[in-house]
């Protein structure tokens, strides 16, 4: 993040903005340890059966587990079902 | 499930690619907007994922550009379907005339139904009917019910009434029976006269005939009271007569009737428990768990039906039982008033068996109290004509 990111932050702060719109950040939700749900992804770095690595603007999401499966992928989003064991962002 | 649904209409295809730079190849498709979906690692360099048709065929850029291998693995969904479909016309026919068979196979009556006759032989029916032309074969465009109906009317006269309906391939048939009159003997035909009951003979007129019963005899169903054989004195021999007359006999008719002195009334306490059940066809489902707690209980059912118009509607039911529960209490009933009651009722069963012009002459009431029954035993003495004519069998004499 440069110094624009530094100030949308803050914006996004004082305006109560969603702030995955505004800074352009991933949008991650879990379901249990069944389902992990990435919105504002910048594309798949590696796929595996157990690992999984996602480009986001936070650096990238690694995602580790065990019959890990891509249930849907489009531009904006990604769904992994699977058992999910780790989910970590990597710089 | 919706969304499996909708794919199925559109149509996919399973792929299986082969290449070195998978993740690429998936960020390509999503970057040029093709969607996929399942997307499984099968081995190192291998991947599965379901893909729509569309999708499949915008592939062939991305393909190129990264030299990896796209193979079919299958084709799911209705587009393919129609496509295959499409390809066997024959068999799209095939079942078109299946179904216009069935049709008209459907049109033709199977099997003949025949309700209502007692006396009459259902075969003799279904016999008369196959010579009309109704036989399980005959198409039931062919014939016209109304002429059937009235021929088999004619034809059998025995029966008053003829309704024929068809019901998809059955014919159901029903028949009303005239009720035949009794009878009548032709004046020269000779005959007896014979006892229609039992009874004691009061008086007997005979107008043609020789009696061959006194009053005061004892006669038995059957016996013969003027006899048709008349006796010729002078000469010697016999002679047969159509003999005719009237015979009144006293005649006795018995019915015996019982009633329980006590009797078990049920109370309500007032306790009441409800249960629901929820009936889809023939299954039942129980809103409520539980027995009923009560030892005596009477059940009121009550059923609703919802989105019922007419005779169609879902077949679902939902019914209510209100258990109430009752106490027994003996009630020891008035030996007058079961008197009475025993009295009608008995008396109720002989007048119907009491022919309508008799004469009744004596009612006698016996009434014997056992075990808490009371048995009501009522006689009734009647002045009747027994007489009846029966054609003398010649041959036998």
């Amino acid at each position: 993040m440069g110094e624009s990111g530094g100030i949308k932050k803050g914006l996004a702060e004082i305006l109560e903005l969603p702030k995955d719109i505004i800074l352009d950040l991933p949008k991650i939700i879990m379901i249990g340890n069944l389902q992990i749900y990435v919105e504002n992804h910048k594309g798949i770095l590696e796929y595996t059966d157990n690992r999984i690595r996602i480009n986001t603007k936070s650096g990238i999401l690694c995602i580790m587990g065990k019959n890990l499966m891509l249930k849907n992928i489009v531009i904006e989003e990604i769904i992994i079902v699977g058992e999910i064991n780790q989910v970590e962002f990597i710089d | 499930m919706v969304l499996k649904l909708w794919n199925y209409i559109r149509g996919y295809v399973v792929i299986r690619v082969q290449g070195l730079t998978l993740e690429k190849f998936i960020n390509m498709c999503t970057v040029r907007n093709i969607y996929l979906w399942d997307v499984k690692r099968v081995g190192n360099t291998v991947l599965e994922a379901k893909i729509g048709i569309k999708g499949f065929k915008d592939l062939r850029k991305i393909v190129k550009k990264l030299g990896c291998k796209v193979s079919i693995r299958k084709k799911q969904g209705y587009p393919f379907w129609i496509y295959k479909l499409k390809k066997r016309k024959m068999l799209l026919i095939g079942a078109f005339f299946c179904f216009l068979l069935l049709i008209f196979i459907s049109t033709f009556i199977f099997s003949i139904e025949i309700a209502g006759n007692e006396n009459v032989e259902t075969a003799e029916i279904v016999y008369k009917l196959n010579t009309l032309g109704l036989k399980p074969g005959t198409n039931r465009y062919f014939i016209n019910l109304r002429k059937l109906e009235n021929q088999l009317l004619l034809d059998m006269n025995r029966l008053a009434w003829v309704g024929i309906e068809i019901k998809g391939v059955k014919a159901k048939i029903e028949v009303v029976e005239k009720i035949a009159p009794p009878s009548r003997i032709d004046k020269n035909t000779p005959c007896n006269v014979v006892a229609k009951k039992n009874g004691v003979i009061e008086k007997i007129i005979a107008r043609n005939g020789d009696a061959v019963v006194e009053k005061g005899d004892i006669v038995k169903k059957g016996d013969i009271l003027i006899s048709g054989i008349v006796q010729l004195e002078p000469i010697g021999g016999s002679m047969l007569v159509h003999s005719y007359g009237d015979v009144y006999a006293k005649t006795y008719y018995e019915a015996t009737k019982s009633k329980g002195l006590t009797e078990i009334k049920k109370e309500k306490t007032g306790q009441k428990l409800v249960k629901r059940i929820l009936s889809l066809g023939s299954i039942e489902l129980s809103l409520n768990k539980g027995k009923v707690p009560y030892e005596f209980y009477i059940i009121e059912k009550k059923s609703k039906r919802p989105l019922q118009w007419r005779k169609i509607g879902l077949p679902v039911e939902l019914i209510t039982e209100e258990y109430y529960e009752v106490n027994k209490i003996k009630i020891t009933i008035d030996e007058m008033e079961a008197k009475n009651y025993v009295h009608k009722r008995a008396l109720d069963d002989i007048l119907e068996e009491i022919p309508f012009e008799a004469e009744i002459l004596n009612t006698q009431v016996d009434f014997v109290a056992k075990d808490g029954v009371l048995y009501g035993k009522v006689t009734v003495e009647v002045l009747e004509n027994i007489a009846e004519q029966r054609i003398l069998q010649i041959g036998e004499d």
